[in-house]
Protein backbone atom coordinates (compact mmCIF):
# COMPACT_ATOMS: atom_id res chain seq x y z
CA UNK A 1 0.00 0.00 0.00
CA UNK A 2 1.74 2.99 -1.29
CA UNK A 3 0.90 6.54 -0.15
CA UNK A 4 2.26 8.82 -2.38
CA UNK A 5 3.67 12.25 -0.95
CA UNK A 6 2.19 15.21 -0.85
CA UNK A 7 2.88 19.77 -0.30
CA UNK A 8 0.68 21.69 0.44
CA UNK A 9 0.91 25.27 1.43
CA UNK A 10 -1.34 27.09 4.46
CA UNK A 11 -1.20 30.31 5.63
CA UNK A 12 -1.46 31.24 9.08
CA UNK A 13 0.00 32.94 11.92
CA UNK A 14 3.35 31.70 12.81
CA UNK A 15 3.49 29.98 16.41
CA UNK A 16 7.29 31.38 16.60
CA UNK A 17 8.17 34.37 14.56
CA UNK A 18 4.17 35.48 14.94
CA UNK A 19 3.89 36.96 11.31
CA UNK A 20 1.42 35.68 8.88
CA UNK A 21 3.18 33.63 7.17
CA UNK A 22 2.73 30.73 4.55
CA UNK A 23 3.72 27.39 5.72
CA UNK A 24 4.80 24.65 3.86
CA UNK A 25 3.04 21.37 4.64
CA UNK A 26 5.08 18.07 3.34
CA UNK A 27 2.78 14.95 4.20
CA UNK A 28 4.06 11.31 3.71
CA UNK A 29 3.63 7.85 4.79
CA UNK A 30 5.61 7.76 7.42
CA UNK A 31 5.63 11.61 8.63
CA UNK A 32 4.45 15.18 8.32
CA UNK A 33 6.88 18.38 8.15
CA UNK A 34 5.65 21.98 8.78
CA UNK A 35 7.68 24.83 8.08
CA UNK A 36 7.40 28.55 8.23
CA UNK A 37 8.70 30.02 5.43
CA UNK A 38 9.86 33.05 7.13
CA UNK A 39 11.36 31.70 10.28
CA UNK A 40 11.89 28.29 9.51
CA UNK A 41 10.22 26.98 12.50
CA UNK A 42 9.32 23.49 11.84
CA UNK A 43 7.15 20.92 13.47
CA UNK A 44 7.48 17.39 13.24
CA UNK A 45 4.48 14.72 13.27
CA UNK A 46 5.28 11.10 12.99
CA UNK A 47 2.52 8.71 11.50
CA UNK A 48 0.84 7.21 14.48
CA UNK A 49 -2.26 4.70 13.40
CA UNK A 50 -4.38 3.75 10.64
CA UNK A 51 -8.10 3.68 11.06
CA UNK A 52 -10.11 1.53 8.59
CA UNK A 53 -13.79 2.01 7.84
CA UNK A 54 -16.25 -0.91 9.61
CA UNK B 1 -14.93 35.27 5.89
CA UNK B 2 -15.94 34.63 9.42
CA UNK B 3 -19.63 33.50 10.05
CA UNK B 4 -22.07 32.96 12.50
CA UNK B 5 -23.26 29.45 12.14
CA UNK B 6 -26.44 28.13 14.28
CA UNK B 7 -27.51 24.38 14.81
CA UNK B 8 -31.11 23.80 15.68
CA UNK B 9 -31.64 20.42 16.90
CA UNK B 10 -34.13 18.82 19.40
CA UNK B 11 -33.09 19.04 23.34
CA UNK B 12 -32.42 14.76 23.45
CA UNK B 13 -29.75 15.43 20.69
CA UNK B 14 -27.30 17.84 22.02
CA UNK B 15 -24.86 15.86 23.08
CA UNK B 16 -24.70 14.32 19.63
CA UNK B 17 -24.59 17.40 18.00
CA UNK B 18 -21.86 19.19 20.55
CA UNK B 19 -19.30 16.08 20.01
CA UNK B 20 -19.93 16.88 15.73
CA UNK B 21 -18.95 20.36 16.30
CA UNK B 22 -15.93 19.18 18.15
CA UNK B 23 -14.73 16.77 15.94
CA UNK B 24 -14.72 19.23 13.31
CA UNK B 25 -12.97 21.62 14.83
CA UNK B 26 -14.90 23.68 17.07
CA UNK B 27 -13.55 24.74 20.23
CA UNK B 28 -16.01 27.46 21.82
CA UNK B 29 -19.92 27.61 21.41
CA UNK B 30 -22.91 29.15 22.77
CA UNK B 31 -26.20 27.21 23.78
CA UNK B 32 -29.61 28.92 23.53
CA UNK B 33 -32.31 26.84 24.90
CA UNK B 34 -35.57 27.53 23.13
CA UNK B 35 -39.20 25.99 22.73
CA UNK B 36 -39.84 25.10 18.89
CA UNK B 37 -43.19 24.78 16.81
CA UNK B 38 -42.48 23.41 13.05
CA UNK B 39 -44.50 24.88 10.36
CA UNK B 40 -46.20 21.65 10.13
CA UNK B 41 -47.32 21.06 14.19
CA UNK B 42 -48.05 25.24 13.48
CA UNK B 43 -50.36 24.71 10.17
CA UNK B 44 -54.19 25.41 11.16
CA UNK B 45 -54.06 26.00 14.43
CA UNK B 46 -55.23 30.16 15.38
CA UNK B 47 -55.14 30.88 19.13
CA UNK B 48 -57.24 33.09 21.16
CA UNK B 49 -54.49 36.12 21.72
CA UNK B 50 -54.34 36.54 25.30
CA UNK B 51 -50.57 35.86 27.00
CA UNK B 52 -52.46 32.91 29.00
CA UNK B 53 -53.33 31.16 25.80
CA UNK B 54 -50.58 31.76 24.04
CA UNK B 55 -47.99 30.65 26.93
CA UNK B 56 -50.70 27.44 27.28
CA UNK B 57 -50.56 26.97 23.84
CA UNK B 58 -46.32 26.80 23.81
CA UNK B 59 -46.33 24.53 26.91
CA UNK B 60 -48.87 22.00 25.55
CA UNK B 61 -47.79 22.02 22.09
CA UNK B 62 -44.08 23.21 21.42
CA UNK B 63 -41.14 20.77 21.48
CA UNK B 64 -38.12 21.31 23.74
CA UNK B 65 -35.08 22.78 21.31
CA UNK B 66 -31.47 24.39 21.74
CA UNK B 67 -29.36 25.96 19.41
CA UNK B 68 -25.82 25.95 19.49
CA UNK B 69 -24.34 28.94 17.79
CA UNK B 70 -20.49 28.94 17.38
CA UNK B 71 -18.60 31.92 14.76
CA UNK B 72 -15.82 29.86 12.43
CA UNK B 73 -14.12 31.12 9.40
CA UNK B 74 -16.06 30.00 5.88
CA UNK B 75 -13.31 27.21 4.93
CA UNK B 76 -14.78 24.98 8.50
CA UNK B 77 -18.00 24.85 7.31
CA UNK B 78 -18.30 22.04 4.46
CA UNK B 79 -16.42 20.24 7.62
CA UNK B 80 -18.91 21.05 10.06
CA UNK B 81 -21.65 20.29 7.74
CA UNK B 82 -20.45 16.69 7.17
CA UNK B 83 -19.67 16.29 10.51
CA UNK B 84 -23.56 17.37 11.87
CA UNK B 85 -24.73 15.26 8.98
CA UNK B 86 -22.51 12.46 10.22
CA UNK B 87 -24.02 12.31 13.67
CA UNK B 88 -27.51 13.41 13.15
CA UNK B 89 -28.22 12.07 9.58
CA UNK B 90 -31.16 9.70 11.14
CA UNK B 91 -32.73 13.16 13.12
CA UNK B 92 -33.78 16.61 12.81
CA UNK B 93 -31.86 19.31 12.31
CA UNK B 94 -31.14 22.63 10.68
CA UNK B 95 -28.29 24.74 10.19
CA UNK B 96 -28.36 28.34 9.34
CA UNK B 97 -25.42 30.29 8.50
CA UNK B 98 -25.29 34.04 8.36
CA UNK B 99 -21.73 36.06 7.36
CA UNK B 100 -20.54 38.29 9.69
CA UNK B 101 -19.69 42.22 8.48
CA UNK B 102 -17.57 42.59 11.66
CA UNK B 103 -16.37 41.78 15.15
CA UNK B 104 -15.43 43.73 18.07
CA UNK B 105 -14.18 42.23 21.10
CA UNK B 106 -13.28 44.68 24.24
CA UNK B 107 -11.47 42.57 27.06
CA UNK B 108 -11.98 45.71 29.37
CA UNK B 109 -8.03 46.48 29.98
CA UNK B 110 -7.68 42.78 30.70
CA UNK B 111 -4.81 40.83 29.07
CA UNK B 112 -6.54 38.17 27.06
CA UNK B 113 -5.51 34.87 28.66
CA UNK B 114 -6.02 31.82 26.59
CA UNK B 115 -4.48 31.23 23.30
CA UNK B 116 -6.27 30.58 20.63
CA UNK B 117 -6.63 27.04 19.36
CA UNK B 118 -5.69 26.94 16.08
CA UNK B 119 -6.59 24.52 13.84
CA UNK B 120 -6.10 23.91 10.20
CA UNK B 121 -7.82 22.87 7.53
CA UNK B 122 -6.49 21.73 4.40
CA UNK B 123 -7.90 19.44 0.91
CA UNK B 124 -6.43 17.45 -1.74
CA UNK B 125 -8.22 15.72 -4.59
CA UNK B 126 -6.39 12.72 -4.96
CA UNK B 127 -7.14 9.19 -5.47
CA UNK B 128 -7.31 7.30 -1.96
CA UNK B 129 -5.49 4.99 -1.26
CA UNK B 130 -7.86 2.60 0.22
CA UNK B 131 -10.62 2.78 -1.76
CA UNK B 132 -9.04 3.76 -4.47
CA UNK B 133 -11.57 6.95 -5.25
CA UNK B 134 -10.93 10.23 -6.66
CA UNK B 135 -12.19 12.25 -4.04
CA UNK B 136 -11.77 15.04 -1.49
CA UNK B 137 -9.24 13.69 1.30
CA UNK B 138 -9.19 16.28 4.05
CA UNK B 139 -6.33 16.71 6.46
CA UNK B 140 -6.52 17.82 9.99
CA UNK B 141 -4.01 19.41 11.63
CA UNK B 142 -3.57 20.36 15.80
CA UNK B 143 -0.85 21.57 17.36
CA UNK B 144 -0.22 18.16 18.98
CA UNK B 145 -1.85 15.46 16.09
CA UNK B 146 -3.12 15.54 13.06
CA UNK B 147 -5.15 13.32 10.63
CA UNK B 148 -5.71 12.98 6.93
CA UNK B 149 -9.13 11.50 5.77
CA UNK B 150 -11.05 10.20 3.13
CA UNK B 151 -14.43 11.85 2.37
CA UNK B 152 -15.30 9.02 0.42
CA UNK B 153 -14.62 5.94 2.68
CA UNK B 154 -13.75 7.33 5.76
CA UNK B 155 -10.45 5.72 6.29
CA UNK B 156 -8.08 7.54 8.39
CA UNK B 157 -4.00 8.22 8.89
CA UNK B 158 -3.22 9.62 12.27
CA UNK B 159 0.06 11.67 13.63
CA UNK B 160 1.50 12.80 16.29
CA UNK B 161 3.35 15.42 16.83
CA UNK B 162 7.25 14.27 17.62
CA UNK B 163 8.48 17.55 18.09
CA UNK B 164 9.84 21.20 16.70
CA UNK B 165 12.79 22.89 15.73
CA UNK B 166 13.79 26.56 15.83
CA UNK B 167 15.94 27.81 13.24
CA UNK B 168 19.33 28.32 14.32
CA UNK B 169 19.10 25.68 16.99
ZN1 LIG C 1 7.72 31.86 11.41
ZN1 LIG D 1 -11.33 6.24 0.54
Amino acid sequence: MKIEPWTLKKSSKCYNCGDATIHEVNIDQYKMTIKCRECGFTRYYNFHILETPE
Amino acid sequence: MKFHLRVFVEIENLGKAMNALTDSGITGFYIIEYKGMSPEDWEGFSIKEDPKSAITMIKDYATDAVQICTVLNEEQIPIVEESVNKALKDDRYTIIEIPIRKIIVNYGGQEKKSKEVDVWFLEKKVPCFYCGEDTAQRIRIDMNKAKIWCTNCGATRHYIVKGSEKPGE
